[in-house]
């Protein structure tokens, strides 16, 4: 790309990356105002993702969005009941697959489902796998310790050991909750926002609930940005380092702020409603169009799901 | 504190949400009672506040950050029922479209964070402020214990859920289905961080939100008080039907068994001290191309039949492999390329 712009203004720039924290002659950590701009941009960005992948033709793009959020639901209950690590494994290979046809970048995508979801639930499972912390057969003996002993109120067993039971129901958890984040996300990349949130009527969600769900959905982005630009005008005006105490006096100032603005707007966006004829029952344009494809697509997913959990059943006993 | 899916069993999570139909359906006609019009833009809106609020970072002592769920704040300032519609909203946002807090378990983190923690901290509060100026220092200091409670109460439902998996799900040999860590180990641990970090965050928060409302708009606090959704005859009708329920629950979360109807011909006989005349003759008569998953005359030994099991599988996975790939045809020719 060849432009006239000078170089300086094509480079791409994290913002507050300078000076922050500099003072003192420490090292570079970010602040709590950096964070909290950094988390809520993430939000636009993801938003703007969302919409450019669903509008993208692939498969779950064109299925019927009431279909779609039936059989993800169907799909995570799948996932919920499997048991056994290698139907858990076929589960997500074909979801992978899914996402495949479907067209969603895959680099990106394992990158939001494999990297954050189950290292998390890695860390928080690991400990499980030790006797000490839950008793099973040993599968790979560490230390021993030739005797009993007592720690306080536990007993330490004679061995510290990695346990069968504790890898298998590790195993277990992590494929489980990377199945059902992936469904997840997946439902949400493919479909458009606004029509995921209609769909909810299939899943006998209440009207006023979903014009609620669609309301509060358009005001998140109002409010993020006037929350930003609160921590991006205090940020800039902030010479000097703070202390905690003050930077809490700070948070919560914007916090009350955000919300004194949102209670008049509340009053504001009533009062507009009431004006336009709004008498308590929302009324909304939904036209879906349940084709030949969506009923298809429908059995198949029953199928798929009745042949895992079957596999599942028999693997398992 | 968002439960995943995945860490609750999905009988846990069925139970949760049945407990939460009720709630919700009380909340609705209490706040549309009192706001009438004004309800869904006042809901919609405390929504997106808490929403937004969540995405906080709070700094701590230590110099990290942690964040707040300011449940608590907006129990005070609109009521807990209205609280309860509004965080229901906001986490049905971030579990659909950001896959934050599974969708299955969501009966599970709205019972925790929709309706613990707001009416916790919001009767909290009422204790300690009780009918004080909207200035007096009675004020911040209900909002502090009132977030500091709620929160701890919502991480005590989490850990009772996640502590409850061990003991009623595990496989033959022992091993854990979901969440592994027992009772005691769950709730010491989720304890710990949340009384040492989360609830103090949470109720400094509140506390100082609340003091700058005294200070700017003292007006804002005496909203909820004006407004009340507390009175009236079916809130003890609601409280005894929640009671029985939550009464009720233990029993659905220990029911062992078989899945309903999914009996063999030989519970159905112990069930009913019969075989329905149809059943066993369907029973006789319907021989399934593969039973169980085996080759006729394969079946002899251990590894030739799971060699079998390996390759029905194998087919099995490829065909639906094949069946998805189609559909991503047929849409393909269906759709019309818009890149």
């Amino acid at each position: 790309m060849s432009t006239d712009l000078p170089e300086w203004l094509l480079a791409r720039q994290e913002p507050f990356q300078h000076g922050d924290g500099i003072a003192g002659g420490k090292s570079i950590r970010r602040g709590f105002v950096e964070k909290s701009v950094d988390s809520m941009s993430l939000v636009f960005r993801e938003s703007f993702f969302a919409e450019r992948l669903a509008s993208r033709p692939g498969l779950l793009q064109g299925i019927d969005p009431r279909v779609k959020v039936l059989t993800t639901i169907l799909l995570i209950i799948v996932a919920g009941l499997a048991r056994h690590p290698t139907t858990l494994l076929a589960l997500n290979l074909w979801i992978l697959w899914v996402a495949k046809v479907s067209r969603v970048p895959l680099p990106m995508y394992l990158k939001r489902v494999w990297l954050a979801a189950p290292l998390f639930t890695g860390i928080i499972v690991f400990p499980s796998i030790f006797n000490v912390v839950y008793p099973g057969d040993p599968l790979l003996i560490l230390i021993n310790f030739s005797r009993h002993f007592r720690l306080g109120p536990w007993t330490v067993p004679e061995t510290l050991a990695v346990t069968y039971q504790g890898v298998w129901g590790a195993l277990v958890l992590i494929l489980r909750v990377g199945a059902s984040v992936s469904l997840a996300v997946l439902l949400a990349l493919t479909t458009r926002w606004q029509v995921l949130l209609k769909a909810l009527n299939m899943v006998f969600v209440p009207q006023v609930f979903i014009v609620m769900l669609e309301m509060s959905c358009r005001y998140i982005y109002l409010f993020l940005q006037t929350t930003s630009e609160m921590f991006v005008a205090r940020r800039s005006r902030t010479v000097s380092r703070t202390s905690t105490q003050e930077q809490r006096c700070f948070v919560s100032g914007s916090i009350g702020a955000l919300w004194n603005k949102a209670y008049i707007l509340s009053g504001e966006i009533h009062a507009a409603m009431v004006s336009r004829g709004y008498t308590g029952t929302p009324k909304t344009l939904v036209s879906f169009q349940i084709s030949r494809l969506d009923w298809l697509w429908s059995l198949f997913v029953l199928a798929v799901s009745l042949f895992f959990l079957g596999g599942d059943r028999i693997v398992a006993w | 504190m968002h439960i995943p899916d995945g860490y609750l069993s999905p009988q846990t999570c069925a139970v949760m949400g049945a407990v939460m139909l009720p709630v919700w359906a009380a909340a609705a006609k209490k706040v549309n009672n009192v706001q009438k019009t004004k309800y869904a833009p006042l809901m919609a809106i405390g929504a997106a506040f808490t929403f937004v609020i969540m995405m906080f970072n709070i700094p701590v002592p230590d110099g990290t950050t942690a964040h707040a769920v300011g449940g608590g704040l907006l129990a005070i300032v609109l009521g807990p029922w209205a609280a309860c519609i509004s965080i229901t909203i906001a986490l049905a946002v971030q579990a659909l479209l950001f896959g934050d807090g599974g969708i299955l378990a969501f009966g599970a983190n709205t019972f925790n964070m929709a309706l613990l923690l707001p009416f916790s901290a919001y009767y909290t509060y009422r204790l300690i402020a009780g009918n004080s100026e909207a200035a007096s220092s009675r004020r911040w200091l209900g909002g502090l214990a009132g977030g500091y409670i709620g929160v701890n109460l919502a991480a005590l439902a989490a850990a009772v859920e996640f502590g409850l998996q061990p003991v009623l799900f595990h496989a033959a040999d022992g091993a854990a289905l979901y969440c592994p860590y027992p009772l005691s180990m769950a709730v010491p641990a989720m304890a710990l961080a949340h009384l040492s970090i989360a609830g103090p965050v949470e109720g400094v928060i509140t506390a100082l939100a609340i003091r700058y409302l005294q200070e700017r708009n003292a007006g804002i606090l005496s909203v909820e008080a004006s407004s009340s959704p507390l009175e009236g005859h079916s809130y003890k009708k609601l409280m005894r039907g929640l009671g029985m329920l939550i009464l009720l629950s233990p029993l659905g979360l220990l029911a062992k068994g078989t899945a309903w109807g999914e009996w063999a011909a030989g519970e159905i006989e112990a069930k009913m001290g019969f075989i329905p005349g149809g059943m066993s003759s369907l029973a006789e008569r319907w021989q399934a191309p593969l039973p169980d998953y085996g080759l006729p005359g394969f079946e002899h030994n251990l590894l030739q039949s799971s060699t079998v099991y390996i390759v029905s599988a194998i087919i099995g996975l490829g065909i639906i492999f094949a069946i998805t790939y189609i559909f991503s045809l047929v849409q393909k020719k269906t759709t019309p390329d818009k890149t």
